[in-house]
């Protein structure tokens, strides 16, 4: 059985890294601030979700996965309304700015 | 800029003080935030009258910010709503990171203008929230207009047609368009 | 498995550096705006690995407490940064 657990953390959390990897790769090579807001925010929130799910048989207990969860929620909201402030500020002083 | 117009959207909206909405809603806000506490601590015994403090605080915070609203939710179709969003988020974020990968990197970037049936307000700033996680779409700000101004990875794909459908999946989760009543 | 999570932070807090360099360097401010958003996401990955690897719940906080910060930071700098501080 922990066997099992230990397999699927080092698949999610290597999944959740490759996400991350993406994302950088991403902020690397796209053009302009729009297109690489969208490769931070969609990419590096999902791969920071599987790194969550990946460490969630290892965490104490529910409330330690509940906190878990939590946590990612929290980034996930974040995310979505800090994007599109960014979003909104590129908008109105050019992608130069 | 956003942050004044979702302030502002919250404060011009008609705020029920004393609306039949309002307790309801005190209540299920501050056992929300007394679990969220509970799941903090670890349920620590000795915490516990600091937790109900802290809930009762942030349930007084919340209703000044965000007053009470008829949200009118389908809880089957909230699950099935939340479910379509994890499914679509996975997907959004495997597209971005295909086409950072790709050697040719494939991207067609560009504004379109969506016309939003949400009325401005909470119900829609919902909507943006869960539009920047799907795929290929990021909101930037309104447009002329009931419009929003929307970016794009990929231009060709038919993003206002993807868009209109997840809202009107939104609507059906969240209970209409217009104000319950 | 600690050596696993070990290697995965370290994996994390490379590519969240590499990030942080290349988003530094580029000249227009709406680039590093999206500076403390990397650092809050990635910064989180990595200490939530760290707290299983070190089986030290208390790092958990810390990501909690950083997560809650970040989200604050790329509020205030994208207000600041776009001059809008007196309106509300």
């Amino acid at each position: 059985m922990n066997l099992v657990l230990d397999i699927f953390t080092v698949s999610a959390v290597s999944a959740g890294a490759l996400f991350l990897l993406a994302g950088t790769v991403g902020l690397l090579r796209f053009p302009d601030p729009l297109t690489r807001l969208h490769a931070l925010t969609k990419v590096d929130n999902l791969g920071l979700g599987l790194v969550v799910l990946g460490l969630l048989p290892q965490a104490d207990g529910p409330f330690g996965a509940l906190k878990l969860v939590s946590i990612w929620l929290l980034v996930q909201l974040s995310g979505a309304i800090v994007a599109q402030l960014i979003a909104g500020a590129v908008r109105q002083r050019g992608p130069h700015g | 800029m956003e942050v004044s117009r979702v302030m502002n959207s919250s404060e011009t909206q008609s705020r029920p003080a004393n609306s039949p909405g309002t307790l309801g809603s005190a209540i299920s806000r501050a056992a929300g935030f007394f679990g969220f506490w509970l799941v903090l601590t670890g349920a620590d015994t000795g915490d516990l009258a600091a937790g109900l403090f802290a809930a009762v605080a942030a349930t007084w915070a919340s209703l000044r910010l965000m007053p009470a609203q008829e949200w009118n939710l389908h809880p089957i179709k909230l699950a099935k709503f939340v479910l379509h969003f994890l499914r679509q988020s996975i997907v959004a974020g495997t597209d971005v990171a295909m086409r950072a990968l790709d050697p040719r990197l494939p991207l067609r970037p560009g504004f379109v203008v969506y016309q939003a049936h949400l009325p401005p307000g909470t119900k829609r700033d919902t909507f943006c929230a869960i539009m920047s996680l799907l795929p290929g779409t990021l909101p930037c700000g309104p447009a002329e207009g009931n419009g929003l101004t929307i970016h794009c990875l990929d231009v060709t794909q038919p993003v206002v047609e993807q868009l209109a459908a997840e809202e009107a999946l939104c609507v059906q989760a969240l209970g209409g368009a217009q104000r319950h009543g | 498995m600690a050596s696993f999570l070990f290697g995965a932070a370290g994996f994390v807090l490379t590519m969240v550096a590499l990030g942080l360099v290349v988003i530094l360097r580029r000249p227009a401010e709406v680039d590093h705006m999206m500076a403390a958003q990397l650092l809050g996401t990635g910064g989180v990955a990595i200490l939530l690995l760290l707290a299983a690897a070190t089986e030290t719940p208390s790092i958990v906080d810390v990501a909690l407490l950083l997560a809650l910060f970040a989200a604050f930071a790329a509020v205030a700098f994208v207000r600041s940064a776009s001059g809008q501080e007196n309106e509300v």
